[in-house]
């Protein structure tokens, strides 16, 4: 390990990039690798492998990861600008903790497909929709999707079931589980082509990190021994061991200053102590989510951008999309024991893209997991859902029967992009610095839940051709709330209609770039993750070009 | 890196395991349970938060929601013991509901059964009355944490000797390898 390089506050690194998640990590192990100095803001502890362990109750249910309310981050909802906003716990939820909602996320890393960069010129307009094509292509990503794949570390099989790839996975797939047994079985019996679902998860040691031991908490937890790719184990310790990264946790971010000529130019934050600090910068790099960034943003207003920083599009915060979700569980004979293991070994991309003749837009994959994840409190907390008590000594016995011998096939599927679905802030309610709360307006198109519907359908046919012996559709209801927090700062070439160009760099800001889930135009299929990442290698190999031709 | 393979949490199960859960009901398993403890004391201090009535009352709600029959329920696994501990981390929200819900219940308890406290009554009565709240938010809350107490972490001084982990078959452990479940056993078994 390279000294730990500290930089002073007063004179100008060369780049600060506020968020250190799947983003954020990337960007600091390329800029900082490429020998520029780098200042990487968290406002999170720096979490590692040692200090994770199978707290269901911390971690899922108490907000040790995921901060809201109780932590001094209370947000807002509202389904409409006329409807006055909610106190939320939580509503956008994302992890703070450096590697972010990389190191707890499920590990699900679908690559996206040609079609979600150009689907809008292939299907046309959407009225109610601000549905647009990409700026770039999936053949000007790829070569970073492969990079993702290697240096972050991804299992999985190549096939031809997969987008194109110009290189096989480094590491193959994981052991397929009972629930993925399953649903191979009962798609092929359907004539579909279930196949093993990629993951950012090591299915053999690489990289010096060693294999997943199949401990059966991801989703929602720290990975204990490294196996899951998240940015802290596998981009942070580059950065660092660069010898010119200075990472600052516990560093809560309040506005990004500028010039008089409208240059980015110094990052005001808390420390841990709670203590003002400002650190100058010849560039920053913004990672801090697609809720963050836009909060930080309009945070940021001044004279010179009354409306918020980057924001002459007035696009900083709109076009807010989740993906849809929709679930069907079945019970079968025989143990299953989806707590085992990962999360997902099967999926089925069948549906990727819906006929148009249905009447609605939308797409996506049906995986299939534990129903709530392979946890006892979950679990026991949603047992009875094939009818029955829901306590006393009849729902204990359903508790037993349940637990291990419930399989859910989910639909992970589109999000249109709405104008009206926003992140702003809320003057009525603040957070523990004072700053104005996160306030989410949000309706689902009604595509959208038509698309969730066709799924839960898809996912009920199926589980009824693997022989369910009980069959359960959880409600679909309006969204009310995500962790894929996506579009916000939307990617375009027109500076009118979109936050920042083809290469992450706001339209208003020459050195300023944005990077994280907010740049998605689209939201994909389900898992943006792995294309949060391959956007980040992208613009930092396009930021560190530019800074050698004293272009930034 | 150092990992931790064995569950810290784990250790710290006290040995007061069932000591503290037998003085509000009187049922012979948790009798034993007792016994088995050796000791009967109750310790006012194990309680951080809430009162004795509190205590009395929400352990015999517990023990509807998650009963003592042939294998052991909320009273053995500690679960007002988690009630305890996490009212007090800033949930004065929760703790409210609680509150105003014990009391209504209360009455309610009053009214068919002049004299008694809820915890006095037969688990015939006391269901009785509990369907009669089960939509409110005050059985939704105790619902919630009774879970909670039963299936989380020991750590946070319910799941007593992993009582919720054995009724789900869960298992707590850092690795597992194939074959997980019947079904992928089979699978490699027919070597499809």
């Amino acid at each position: 390990m390279a000294e730990v390089v500290t930089f002073p506050s007063r004179e100008p690194v060369d780049f600060v990039i506020i968020g250190s998640g799947a983003a954020g990590g990337v960007m600091a192990k390329e800029l900082s690798t490429a020998g520029h100095s780098v200042v990487l803001l968290e406002q999170g502890p720096h979490l590692q492998a040692g200090d994770f362990k199978h707290d269901e109750w911390g971690y899922k249910h108490n907000g040790d990861l995921v901060w809201g309310r109780r932590q001094g981050h209370p947000q807002s909802f509202r389904k409409t600008e006329n409807d006055e906003a909610v106190e939320r716990e939580v509503c956008l939820g994302y992890a703070h903790n450096v590697g972010g909602s990389s190191v707890h996320f499920s590990g699900n890393f679908w690559r996206f497909r040609p079609i979600d960069f150009n689907e809008a010129s292939v299907l046309g307009p959407i009225s109610g929709t601000t549905f647009a094509d990409w700026p770039i292509s999936y053949d000007e990503l790829e070569p970073y999707y492969t990079k993702v794949d290697w240096e972050v570390g991804v299992s999985g099989l190549q096939g031809p079931w997969d987008p194109p790839r110009s290189r096989d996975y480094p590491c193959p797939p994981m052991p397929v589980k009972s629930s993925g047994v399953i649903l191979e079985r009962a798609g092929k019996q359907l004539g579909y082509n279930p196949y093993p679902a990629p993951v950012a998860i090591l299915s053999q040691p690489h990289n010096g990190r060693p294999a997943c031991i199949h401990c059966g908490f991801c989703n929602g937890f720290g990975c204990e021994v490294n196996a899951k790719s998240s940015s802290m184990a596998t981009m942070i310790p580059l950065a660092l061991a660069s010898g010119n990264c200075e990472l600052r946790t516990s560093a809560t971010v309040s506005r990004i200053n500028t010039d008089e000529s409208g240059r980015a130019n110094e990052i005001v934050y808390w420390d841990a102590g709670g203590a003002q600090q400002a650190q100058r910068a010849n560039a920053v790099v913004l990672c801090a989510n697609g809720a963050e960034t836009p909060r930080l943003l309009l945070l940021s207003e001044s004279e010179l951008f009354p409306d918020g920083l980057a924001n002459t599009s007035g696009m900083v915060g709109r076009n807010l999309m989740f993906n849809g979700w929709s679930s069907a569980e079945g019970l079968f004979d025989e143990p299953i024991n989806g707590h085992k293991s990962i999360p997902t070994t099967r999926v089925i991309h069948d549906f990727y893209s819906m006929d148009p003749s249905l009447g609605f837009y939308g797409g996506g994959g049906i995986d299939s997991r534990h129903s709530s994840d392979g946890l006892p409190m979950g679990s026991a907390l949603g047992s009875g859902m094939f009818g029955g008590p829901r306590w006393g000594s009849e729902y204990k016995k359903l508790l037993q029967e349940e637990f291990t011998r419930t399989v859910a096939f989910h639909g992970h599927t589109t999000s249109l992009p709405q104008a009206s679905n926003t992140v702003t802030l809320d003057h009525n309610l603040k957070d523990k610095w004072g700053r104005p709360a996160l306030r989410t307006t949000y309706a689902d198109h009604p595509d959208d839940i038509s698309t969730m519907h066709f799924f839960q359908d898809r996912s009920v046919e199926l589980l009824d051709a693997a022989g369910a012996i009980k069959i359960n559709r959880i409600p679909i209801g309006e969204q009310e709330g995500n962790v894929h927090i996506l579009g916000t700062c939307r990617m375009g070439n027109d500076p009118d209609n979109s936050v920042i160009d083809r290469f992450n760099r706001s339209h208003d800001v020459p050195n300023l770039f944005m990077c994280d889930g907010s740049s998605l135009v689209t939201g994909g299929r389900g898992q943006p993750t792995m294309t949060i990442m391959a956007l980040a290698f992208r613009a930092a190999d396009y930021i560190i070009g530019a800074a050698r031709r004293n272009e930034i | 890196m150092e990992r931790k393979l064995s569950r810290r949490a784990f250790l710290r199960v006290s040995s007061d395991a069932a000591r503290g859960s037998c003085f509000a009901l009187s049922m012979p398993m948790i009798l034993s349970a007792c016994r088995r403890a050796g000791e009967a004391a109750i310790k006012e201090e194990e309680f951080l938060n809430l009162s004795e009535e509190e205590v009395v009352e929400y352990s015999a709600i517990a023990a509807r929601i998650i009963p003592t029959d042939e294998t052991p329920g909320a009273t053995e696994a500690g679960v007002i013991y988690f009630i305890d501990q996490v009212l007090g981390q800033d949930r004065e929200q929760e703790r409210l509901i609680l509150q105003e819900g014990l009391k209504e219940l209360q009455i309610a308890t009053g009214l068919k059964f002049a004299g008694f406290y809820f915890h006095e009554l037969d688990e015939f009565q006391q269901d009785q009355l509990l369907h009669e709240i089960e939509d409110t938010e005050f059985f939704g809350t105790i619902r919630y944490l009774t879970i909670a107490g039963m299936f989380s972490s020991p750590e946070y001084r319910g799941n007593r000797d992993n009582i919720g982990f054995d009724l789900l078959g869960f298992e707590d452990r850092h690795a597992w390898a194939p074959p997980y479940g019947y079904y992928d056993a089979d699978y490699a078994e027919k070597g499809e």
